[in-house]
């Protein structure tokens, strides 16, 4: 695209330029993944017209299906998952450079007919010879696939890699990754997903701290006393058993997305929102984060409960999951950032499956006012002022502050002022997936995780988990329908601070 | 049929009753949300239309609304307001949210004084948008009340009856307040498609446009303007742009959706500050030998 500096017809063009041509090849095509996020994210985006007029998809996996079969398969996944009506002209258009190919990298081949796939949509849709290889697949597959891809790059147009997590399984696997994908790929034409990042609010978080000027003066350990953030979950494992038994709590859900929202949390504001920039303040956090010992991190695995009244299975009866089992589907951690910003401000993040409610929250809690002078009037303490990020459900923000109760006397109430996103902008927030394919189709990588930001996250849940090889946990030690074992209310008690209250 | 609210004093008792009546004990509360005042000067002619696009347009702009209706013939110099409440339901939540309404009629000659009118009902510290209805009347004491109330005037040049005359007077508002006009975002693909051209049309001579006057004379300015040379134009009328060539050559654009007002409106209102690149295009075209 001709630069603005070179064309002053350009300046002033509200409109986002849409992506070059290109086309997507997705791995792992008869997958979960993509009939859940992946073709719906690409309909919204065609939806909105957001996709390059020149663009075409090949699916790729094991199952043998026709042209025709995945086109349909694809179909129903829009009608089923899609945020929007659905249109058979936006559909047609996309479907029309749609095409399959079974292929089983590395044992059966494949690669020949995929090439020519993509040839094929260079001649038919003028894809330019642009190519965008998502690895919606298991990382036992990424070598295949990475090393088949790599040796029959294109002689023209740009290639780019979008990986899925997991991303490896501790910092050695990862390094090997990072290895294997660098033999073939520059960084900057790595996409490492985590759809956290495309969220509106967890965006919203930068802007929130650095485009306001209250709360960037305050943001330390002299107001803050310490940072609580949630990923809860209300689901089970879904029959994924076989994924999660060897990833549990802590790789599933800590080495990516929780350590990525504590880093947004406690970064130092960037120079600008350049990829690398933003990426570089998050990396100088991930290499400060500590936790303070094996006393400080708590694992549960829930027993059977109630969610929604209903009664549920405990992990171990879930199906192939084994009756022994030690994977925790919950972890709450204390971590410090060792940096003049937060020393000694405390970070506790907790995770689970089967909790009480889906919600991911971050909450700040600031320190108790220095000298409240009703203090004598009241029945209850003044609670502290707490400043709630809703990143899942219900995105916004909510202040809670102390207000008088109308009246004689003086009662003093915590009441919440909220900014609800979906009350402010009307617009329907799109998908995670929408924003991080479009980033990856455009080439902006401030969204996508970096090798060395992987690296470091893998560190840190390393450095947790290593104990727990010593010994053998009591589980299940919390109910399904609670709010995690009594080890991790107890974690914070034990500093005279308790979770906050749902 | 309500009794209209004759004072501001009426209007603001009216909305604080509406507040507490929709906050039923025990009922979910409901989210009154604003991010700006949205004013409408909206004369006789254009109520209809403009009724119509703030009934497509609050949903997307959460906003205390203000309809200024002038109605300078009325024999009595008095206020007619009403106030509403305009309430969605949030997609699957039990919250409503909800934005406020006020519709003022101004009778005899409470039209010439309106800024008295809105200044006590503006919400504070958000940014104020005024949508003109129609021709903008340049030096009349309404306008130039409003244009130091708001931050931002939206027009839609293409409801102008003499185009090129109210053209060359807009630049005299520039610097007191930031414009907005609908008929430059319709010419936006358009601009992209021309854009599209470079560097070939770097020494372009002559932009055919077939459409609507209004976005000729800007799709005129704006390539004068930023080639810095005058670019000739040549003008053939139709309901909406269908042509824009530089020197014979077409832009090609996109797939255009069809947009309705209130699209329209909801883009302009989504913008703020002074945009640049259309004050030079509308200096251009005055400037320009007719």
């Amino acid at each position: 695209m001709t630069e603005l500096a070179e064309n002053p017809l350009l300046e002033g063009l509200r409109m986002r330029r849409p992506p070059e041509p290109c086309a997507m090849t997705i791995f792992g095509a008869s997958g979960d993944l993509t009939q859940r996020k992946i073709m719906p994210a690409l309909y919204a985006l065609a939806f909105r017209h957001l996709l390059p007029e020149s663009f075409g998809v090949v699916g790729v996996s094991r199952t043998e299906m026709t042209d025709e079969e995945f086109r349909e398969r694809m179909r129903q996944a829009v009608i089923d998952h899609a945020r929007d009506e659905f249109s058979t002209e936006i559909w047609e258009t996309l479907a029309g450079g749609m095409h399959y190919v079974a292929a089983n990298f590395g044992i059966e081949g494949g690669e020949e007919e995929l090439v020519a796939a993509l040839k094929d949509l260079d001649e038919t849709r003028g894809c330019a010879g642009n190519r965008v290889f998502y690895l919606a697949v298991p990382p036992e597959a990424f070598d295949d696939i990475v090393t088949a891809m790599g040796r029959s790059r294109p002689a023209n147009g740009w290639t780019r890699l979008v990986v899925e997590k997991p991303f490896g399984y501790d910092l050695t696997s990862a390094q090997e990754l990072n290895e294997l994908l660098r033999t073939y790929y520059d960084e900057n034409e790595i996409f490492r997903i985590d759809h956290y990042l495309g969220k509106e609010t967890v965006q919203n978080m930068l802007v929130l701290r650095f485009a306001n000027g209250i709360f960037e003066p305050i943001w330390n350990r002299q107001f803050i006393d310490h940072v609580q953030i949630t990923v809860g979950e209300s689901l089970g494992i879904e029959g994924r058993a076989g994924f999660y038994e060897k990833a549990g709590a802590v790789r599933d859900v800590v080495q990516n997305h929780l350590l990525q929202l504590v880093a947004l949390t406690a970064m130092e504001p960037p120079i600008d929102f350049a990829a690398e920039s933003v990426r570089n303040e998050k990396v100088k956090v991930l290499k400060a984060l500590h936790t303070p010992g094996p006393k400080h991190v708590v694992r549960g695995q829930y027993g059977s409960g109630y969610i929604e009244g209903e009664e549920v299975l405990g992990y171990r009866e879930e199906a192939d999951v084994a009756a022994d089992s030690q994977t925790e589907t919950y972890v709450a951690a204390k971590l410090y950032v060792d940096n003049w910003r937060w020393a000694d401000t405390p970070f506790y993040i907790r995770t689970g499956k089967r909790l009480p409610k889906r919600e991911t929250t971050i909450a700040i809690q600031f320190k108790r006012a220095p000298h409240p002078p009703f203090e004598a009037d009241l029945e209850s303490p003044l609670r502290p002022n707490v400043l709630l990020i809703h990143i899942q459900p219900d995105e916004g923000i909510s202040l809670a502050i102390g207000a008088k109760v109308p009246g004689q006397g003086l009662s003093i109430r915590t009441v919440h002022m909220d900014f609800v996103y979906g009350g402010a902008f009307r617009i329907g927030l799109p998908e995670a997936y929408e924003r991080l394919i479009l980033d990856c189709l455009l080439g902006d990588a401030t969204l996508f995780t970096r090798a060395d930001e992987v690296e470091e996250q893998w560190a840190i849940v390393d450095a947790m988990v290593a104990p727990w090889r010593r010994d053998r946990p009591h589980f299940p030690n919390y109910a399904a329908g609670t709010w995690g074992p009594a080890a991790a209310d107890e974690l914070l008690h034990r500093d005279g601070r308790s979770w906050r209250r749902h | 049929m309500a009794v209209a609210l004759g004072s501001i004093r009426e209007i603001e008792h009216e909305l604080g009753q509406l507040r507490d009546a929709s906050t039923a004990p025990g009922a979910a509360p409901l989210l009154r949300t604003s991010v700006m005042t949205h004013i409408a000067w909206v004369p006789e002619r254009w109520a209809e239309q403009a009724r119509e696009t703030l009934l497509g347009l609050a949903e997307r702009h959460p906003s205390r609304t203000i309809l200024l209706f002038p109605s300078p013939d009325e024999p009595d110099d008095v206020l007619e307001g009403e106030v509403d409440f305009r309430c969605f339901v949030r997609g699957g939540h039990e919250k409503e949210v909800c934005s406020e309404v006020i519709s003022i009629r101004l009778c005899g000659r409470r039209s010439a004084a309106p800024a008295s009118v809105v200044v006590p009902l503006l919400v504070p510290d958000l940014p104020v948008f005024l949508r003109w209805r129609g021709p903008l009347p340049f030096g009349a004491q309404e306008l130039e009340q409003m244009v130091d109330v708001v931050d931002r005037l939206v027009v839609d040049s293409r409801e102008w009856a003499d185009v090129r005359g109210d053209l060359a007077r807009l630049p005299d508002l520039f610097h007191r307040v930031a414009v907005s006009d609908i008929a430059w975002g319709r010419t936006l693909p358009w601009r992209a498609g021309v854009a599209d051209l470079w560097p070939d049309v770097r020494d372009a001579a002559v932009l055919r446009v077939a459409g609507p006057e209004a976005e000729a004379f800007l799709l005129q300015g704006w390539l004068s303007g930023r080639l810095g040379r005058e670019v000739r134009l040549e003008h053939e009328r139709a309901g909406e742009v269908e042509l824009v060539e530089v020197d014979g050559r077409e832009a090609r654009i996109g797939r255009l959706e069809p947009q309705t007002s209130s699209d329209l409106l909801s883009e302009e209102l989504e913008v703020f500050g002074h945009d640049r690149i259309y004050e030079e295009a509308v200096r251009s075209f005055s400037s320009a030998p007719t």
